[in-house]
This record gives C-alpha cells, structure tokens and sequence, in this order.
C-alpha cells in the first residue's frame, strides 16, 4: 500500500485481524438467524491492510466510509458492542458518532464533498487533526470525486483520500461499465483486495 | 426598512457571530443579486467557491460537522436544485443516521430569479418551495415574501438546533 511518507504512526492499533473477522461472522450469525433488521455489507480480505493503515489515523481524526464501514468503525475505536446494537437495528449503512468522529454513508459519492467540507472546517479552525475518505473504485471514477480531489488539492486540505479496490459496484465491473480503469492519481492512497462476501447480505436466504 | 435592507442587515448580524462562515459562488467577491448582501460582511468569512452545486452542499455539510455555521448561498432556485443529493440524502437525514448525535446546522440561501420587470426565463426563475417542503423531514423550509420576516427568520435559523433552507425572492430587492 502506497502509504506517503510524510505520515508518522500515530496509533498502536491493537485489534487483530483475526477479531475483525469474528466480529463479521458474528453480524454474519445474527443476520442470518434473522435478528438483523436490515441490510449488512461484510468487509473481509482486507484486514491487514487497514490494521496497517490505522497506524497512521489519529483517534482525534475524522474518518468518512461507505457501505463496508465495520472494519473502518472498529479500527477508528468506535465500541464494538455499540456498533453491533446499531447494526442490529438495521443500521449497519449509517454507524455514525462522533468521539471518534465517523460518518458513513452508502450513498455513492456522498461522502464525498462532506470530507472535504469536515477537511475545511478543521483547517479553519486551525485544528492538528485530518480527515481520511475512504472510497471504493466507482466512487473513483465518479466526478464529485473528480472535484473534491482538485479542490483538496489545490488549497492543500487535510484530506486524505483512500481507495478500496475491488473492481465491484454492487455486482457491476468497474473495468467493464467505464470501458477502462482511470489512473489512480496523486497522493491518493490505494490498494486492491478480493471480495468475500456478496455486496449485502452473507449470500444465504433468509426470512425475516 | 426594505427586503435588500433586510436581508443586508441580517447578514451583517450573522457575520459578528464567531462560528459563522458565508460561502458559494460570487459570495467572496461580486456577481449576482445575494452578493450584494453580503457585500459589507468582511472578506474573510466568506469563501469563493467554483460551480458545483453539490459539492458546495456536503462542503457546508461537513464543516458543519466540525462545529462552523455555515451561510452557504446559491443565486437561483434552478441551479440550487443540483445540490438536492446532499441536502436530502445527507444534511436532511444526518441527525436521524446518528441517533442524534450529529446535529450539523447549516443556513441556506437560495434565490428565486425575478420575473418583472423582465423574466430571466424557464430555466432562472423557478420556485420549487413547497416541493421541498414535501421532500425534507429535519431542514426547515422558511420563504421570505415580506421584509419584516427576514431578519427573524435568520436570527431563528442561527439560533436553532437544525438547518434551514431560507428562501427568499430577488424580484422583492427592488420591490418591496
């Protein structure tokens, strides 16, 4: 993973990724006995990377993410009890709180302008603290990321974006929709890992 | 005092608040009717933005999140409505997606575009007020069509607990 090197460790992340994992089987359990309200998106295959990436997220930052957002949540410090009420509750798209400060959404794209609007709030407020977005590869390819990339840029906001590769919007190649893959571009951090689990759901029939 | 005045005046009382921030296109420097409000408010508490209505929305948005009070301003209804996925899909339902815990407050201007002395035509003079009356559940819709309303409809709006989408009419500036 292209970390850049102006990025210090910051945190001693201590969740393994064998704890990030029984955590998913768990919302995986209690989805499939029926106990889950609403839609899941399980996160697998990419435990090292982002035990790796947390390293370098201060617990004070902001920390946008999608749909897949339970790795993300779990390793910004967000309680794992907590976080399984909400998605108990069928709020497994919008665990968001703030102390540490996470937002998700599972709108594609919509996280979008609002990291770069937390990135100009702190800079204005002349905070130490930076926000990580943490998009997959449509969202990429979308231009309100086109946008919010330039203007983060070219007025040097504290944001930094992530991608999450899979190659998969919903079921939909993003190779194959967008005829070719655009070039990652500067200063955005990237890597690529398979799923495992199916967009939402475990992949099992199940009657609520 | 007259609708411009009004509006200039509520302006000039939200920019001596200290977390307040005004913000879109032609709001750093000249260029439609709301510039001209905001005109005596000093250059930096507002920010020039390009074109991109939607961006400008979560922009607002998310420094709301971190504690600003954002005046986040967009000349005619017509382009406003670009901005409709973070306004409904986002500011409008943070604070349910939070269980409360995220409350951003956000003030929006928005303009419906004169019709006399001459029409700017179908596609700068649409009001779509009650449309989003329907469409939002949390950010209150207030239209302003006499200028006794607008300075308490903004001194409520900054002293709430939630956004507004205030709406005013830039065919009163001369009018009324």
């Amino acid at each position: 993973m292209n970390i850049p090197k102006h990025y210090t460790k910051v945190r001693d992340v201590k969740i393994t990724p064998e704890e990030l994992i029984a955590f998913e089987d768990r919302v995986r359990d209690a989805y499939e006995a029926g106990q889950v309200k609403g839609p899941v998106h399980l996160s697998k295959n990419n435990e090292k990377q982002l035990i790796e990436l947390f390293q370098y997220i201060h617990p004070g930052d902001w920390v946008f993410s999608a749909w897949r957002n339970h790795y993300h949540a779990l390793l910004h410090g967000v309680d794992s009890e907590k976080l399984f009420s909400w998605i108990s509750e069928g709020r497994s798209m919008g665990t968001n709180n703030l102390n540490p400060n996470f937002y998700a959404s599972s709108i594609v794209g919509g996280i979008v302008p609002l990291s770069l609007g937390a990135a100009m709030g702190l800079k204005r407020s002349n905070s130490p603290r930076r926000v990580w977005c943490f998009i997959g590869d449509m969202t990429m390819e979308t231009g309100v990321f086109h946008e919010a990339y330039k203007y983060s840029q070219n007025f040097n906001l504290p944001l930094q974006f992530v991608v999450e590769d899979n190659n998969l919007s919903v079921h939909t190649p993003t190779d194959v929709a967008w005829g070719k893959r655009m070039d990652v571009p500067e200063n955005v951090i990237y890597y690529q890992y398979k799923m495992s689990y199916p967009h939402h759901g475990t992949g099992k029939w199940v009657n609520f | 005092m007259g609708y411009k005045d009004e509006l200039v005046k509520a302006m000039e009382w939200l920019a001596t608040k200290p977390d307040t921030v005004f913000m879109g296109q032609a709001i750093g420097m000249s260029g439609h009717a709301i510039s001209n409000t905001v005109a005596t408010v000093s250059q930096d508490k507002r920010v020039e933005l390009p074109v991109f209505e939607e961006t400008q929305m979560g922009i607002a948005t998310g420094m709301a999140m971190t504690g600003w009070v954002p005046i986040t301003a967009y000349p005619r209804f017509d382009f406003f409505i670009l901005s409709l996925n973070q306004l409904v899909n986002h500011l409008d339902k943070i604070k349910d997606m939070s269980k409360g815990e995220m409350n951003p407050r956000v003030i929006i201007r928005v303009a419906v575009g004169s019709k006399l002395p001459f029409s700017a035509g179908p596609q700068h003079t649409q009001n779509h007020t009650e449309a989003m009356r329907k469409m939002l559940t949390e950010v209150e819709v207030v239209e302003l069509i006499e200028p006794e309303e607008i300075f308490p409809a903004f001194e409520r709006a900054y002293n709430s607990n939630k956004s507004f989408l205030i709406i005013e009419h830039s065919e009163f500036y001369g009018t009324k």
